[in-house]
Parts: C-alpha cells; structure tokens; sequence
C-alpha cells in the first residue's frame, strides 16, 4: 500500500501531462469537468489523501510533499477560477503551470517520512494548507494575467484579479495560523528569517496589487491601468516563487528543506 | 500644507511606492541578514528594543534596511489608519453596508496587529538559554523565579529520531511553588503573562539529561491574536460581500 498510493501519484502526473500537452498542440477540453486536468486533479487529491493516512500527518513536509502540493492547489485554482467558457483560454499557460511542480516531485525522493515533534500539530497542516492554496492562486494569476496581455477580455481580467485577492485572503490566513503556531512553538509570533521576512513582503506585495486596482487610471501614476495591473500579477508569482522555492532553498532560514 | 499631507497619507499611490520600498527593503535584509551573523544572529534572543539598544546603532550599513523596514511599516501603518478615518466619515454620513465598511475593520485589526507587536517588542521579555540538568535548578533571569527540571522524557524511534519529548518543570518563587507542568513542542507552560518553552535536549558529559528552555513575556499577544482573528474574519466577509461584483 505504501508503495501503491504513488501510482495515484504518477497517474495525475500523466494527466497533468496530457492536458499540457493536449492544451499546447490546440486541443481545448469541452468543458474543464471533461478535461485530463480535472482527472488528475481527483486523483492527485486521493493521493494526498491516502498518503495523509498512511504517515499519519498533512502531507506537506519536505520538498517532494511540497512540490505536490502545490501542484494540487495550482490544478485547484484553475477549477475555481477559470472554469466559464471566457477564461478557457487560461488553460494553456494552467496546464504547463500545473504539470511543472509535479513532474519536479517526480524527480524527487517519495518515501514518507515521520513528522518532527514541532510539526505535529493541527496549526501546521492550516498554516501550510492556507499558505499553498495562496500559491495556487497565484499561480493561476499568473496564466490569467498572461492570457488577459495576449488576448485581452473581461472576463479573463476579473478573474485575475480574483486571484490576487482571493490569493491574498488565503495567505494571509496562513500567515496568522502560522504565527499562532510560531508563538505557541517559540513564544513569539515574529521572528526574524528570510522566510518570514519574504513572506511579508510577498503579503504587503499582494495587499498593493489588489489596493491599485482602485486606483483611477492616470491619476498618481500615470499610465496606470489594466495592462500595468496584469504586468504586477504576473510578477508577484516569481515573486512567490522566490519566497517559496528561492529562500527556502537558498537562505537559511526555519523554512529550510 | 496639512491638506497635502493628509492626501498624502490617504493616498493609495503613498501605499503603492511604501509598499515598494517595504518589498526592496526586507529582500535586502533577508541576504544582508546571512552575510552579518555578528551583527543579527540574535534578535530573536531578545525583544527588538534591547536588540536595537545594543546593536541597531552599531554599524549603519548593514542595519540600513532594518530601518527602511520599521519606516515603511509605520508609514503604513498610518497610512491605513488615515485612510480608514477618511472613509469612515462619510460612509457614516450616507448609506452604511457591511461591503463598504469591512474594509476599514481589515485596516483597523492590520493597524492593532502593527500596534500590538510595537508594545510587545518595547514592553515584552525574553530570557533565553535555561539549561537546567535533570533535578536541577535555574534562576529564571529578573523574575524571581526558578525553574527545577523534574524529569526528561524522551521517545526516540527505532530509526533514531526523537518521536516525542517533554519535561516535567515546576517554577518556586523562593521555595514555594507557583506553577507545575509538563513542556513539549508546541506546549509551553504559562506563568502570569510568561510562557516557559522547551527548546532543546540532551545527555551532559556525565549522562545525566538536560533540557534548555526560553522564558518570553509578550504584553502584546493577545491583542495580535484577537486582530489577527478580526483581519482574517474580516477580510473573509470582504470576499463573501463582493460576490458577484468585481474582485
């Protein structure tokens, strides 16, 4: 069993494959329910679920587990958001976005692992769920944003700013559970890492973005407007990336894998 | 003059560039922060006004995006605060809904979390590195507290790893006892606004267990619990409110 719940695991990977490949070659699904994406997205998600059986502990440890992840709340995002015959054409970049993730887990060690002491605890598993689906969302801003600078469309603008606003409530849920766990693990809700540091920045980045979107257009900042905005979003996934991938990999810090 | 200040301060075009600067700010800290170990390995060891009493004014280059960073922070920080009570007037002048003034509960709970962590990094304590072997005992910095390790336990796995571990403690004031407990991860002991927290463990050359523990005090908690409940709740309803409007 505890090898065969990866099955699920490269059965979504294949899907996720299908879809991008499918999606670059001009094939577009019907309808996202009739689409390879959503099928491995249902199967990647009884994969979490068995594996959260199987070790015991959110899986959301480690580098492989957060890979996939991520992966999930990306395929998620695109159901949630991009799921009207308007935003179909969002699908493209969304796929490869979705794909990319997971096939670096692939590459992966997959073995489970026991949770350390500290990260035993329910506030992990809302601290990294929340702190993930922010990123997902971002993510399908980014596919959202690039597909609004092609092509244009209302309703490929709205939902990309969906996404940054929805995005930005989910991470900030996951900042506030994690600093509730922080003060109960450490005795303080703050401390000073590159992680946590980058995650504020991404925060205040996203609680910017969606603030300018009141902004008139032209008024302080000349020659702002929607294609600026979509510029912003598609910067804050790197920027994301570069809190999620880049620090953790490179800064030493408490997130370190 | 004082007209153009508050259209500054209200201004999103002033959230928009201090945010900015914030964003440059702390990714600069995050690299300096590696390279200057001397200088910022323990500013979690203490409350940021003591860190800042002994260090912050030590070398001015490497500490430069510290102070961009609290800058940025206050300035928006009132910036939301001068924003909100501009809103709020006339929104409590003409039509009141719950979509037009939840946002101003978002900057409000941002506003108290900002005000809150200040007070507990000016008002707050923190007394790290209380190593204390089994059945020993160790003064709890000014408190006037001793903390007494009763007993260690340790769970280790087969693979080696510690599975669980946890710590009898009792704190006296003189010889009397004023709080009992069991520390582990994630569960400290709490003491009249302290809370005692098990930071690591070991065998002492002679064998014999030991345990090291931090003591903080942080006036501010609860009040950056409660806004931070309040921003979430808050910024959830912003969401359910703008349903079927544009983001």
């Amino acid at each position: 069993m505890v090898g065969a719940h990866l099955v699920l695991f490269w059965l979504s990977l294949v899907a996720y494959g299908a879809e991008a490949g499918l999606q670059l070659g001009g094939f577009r699904p019907a309808s996202p329910l009739r689409s390879a994406l959503f099928g491995g997205l249902l199967l990647h998600a009884l994969f979490l679920g068995v594996r959260w059986v199987l070790s015991g502990h959110a899986p959301m440890a480690g580098l492989f587990e957060s890979l996939t992840v991520f992966s999930f709340c990306t395929a998620l995002s695109a159901v949630l958001l991009c799921g009207t015959a308007g935003t179909l054409s969002a699908w493209k970049p969304l796929s490869v976005l979705v794909a990319l993730p997971q096939a670096g887990a692939a590459l992966l060690d997959k073995r489970l692992t026991p949770l350390y002491p500290a990260l035993d605890t329910p506030w992990f598993s809302t601290h990294v769920g929340f702190s993930f689906l922010g990123y997902g969302l971002f993510a399908a801003g980014l596919a959202l944003s690039w597909t609004y600078l092609r092509h244009g469309g209302d309703e490929v603008y709205r939902a990309a700013g969906k996404s940054a606003l929805y995005g930005f409530s989910a991470f900030s849920a996951g900042m506030v559970c994690g600093g509730i766990w922080a003060f109960y693990a450490w005795g303080s809700y703050w401390i000073w890492t590159p992680k946590e540091i980058w995650s504020v920045v991404l925060w205040v980045y996203y609680a910017a973005l969606s603030h300018l979107k009141f902004l008139p257009p032209g008024a302080g900042w000349p020659g702002w407007g929607r294609r600026q905005e979509m510029w912003a979003t598609a910067a804050g996934y790197f920027l994301m990336l570069a809190t999620f991938l880049g620090v953790s990999l490179l800064l030493r810090s408490s997130h370190s894998f | 003059m004082i007209g153009a200040g508050w259209r500054f301060l209200t201004s999103l075009t002033t959230f928009a560039w201090v945010g900015l600067f914030f964003c440059v700010a702390g990714a600069a800290g995050s690299v300096v922060m590696g390279r200057y170990p001397e200088l910022f390995s323990d500013m979690d060891a203490r409350i940021l006004l003591d860190w800042f009493a002994r260090k912050g004014f030590a070398d001015p280059g490497p500490t430069l995006w510290l102070y961009g960073l609290l800058l940025a922070t206050a300035l928006l920080a009132l910036n939301a605060a001068c924003c909100t009570v501009d809103r709020l007037v006339p929104i409590f002048r003409g039509n009141v809904t719950l979509h037009r003034v939840l946002p101003h509960v978002v900057h409000l709970a941002f506003l108290g979390v900002v005000l809150s962590h200040l007070a507990g990094a000016i008002y707050g304590d923190r007394i790290p590195g209380l190593a204390v072997p089994e059945g020993g005992f160790v003064p709890v910095g000014e408190t006037g507290w001793v903390l007494e390790l009763n007993r260690l336990d340790v769970v280790t796995a087969p693979e080696g790893y510690p599975r669980d571990f946890s710590a009898a403690v009792t704190l006296y004031r003189d010889v009397t006892p004023v709080a009992r407990g069991v520390v582990r991860a994630n569960e400290p002991l709490f003491h009249e606004g302290y809370g005692v927290y098990l930071k690591r463990f070991g065998p002492t050359p002679r064998g014999v267990p030991y345990a090291v523990f931090d003591a903080n005090r942080d006036p501010g908690a609860v009040a950056i619990l409660v806004c931070s409940i309040l921003f979430t709740v808050a910024n959830l309803l912003v969401l359910v409110t703008a349903r079927g409007e544009d983001a």
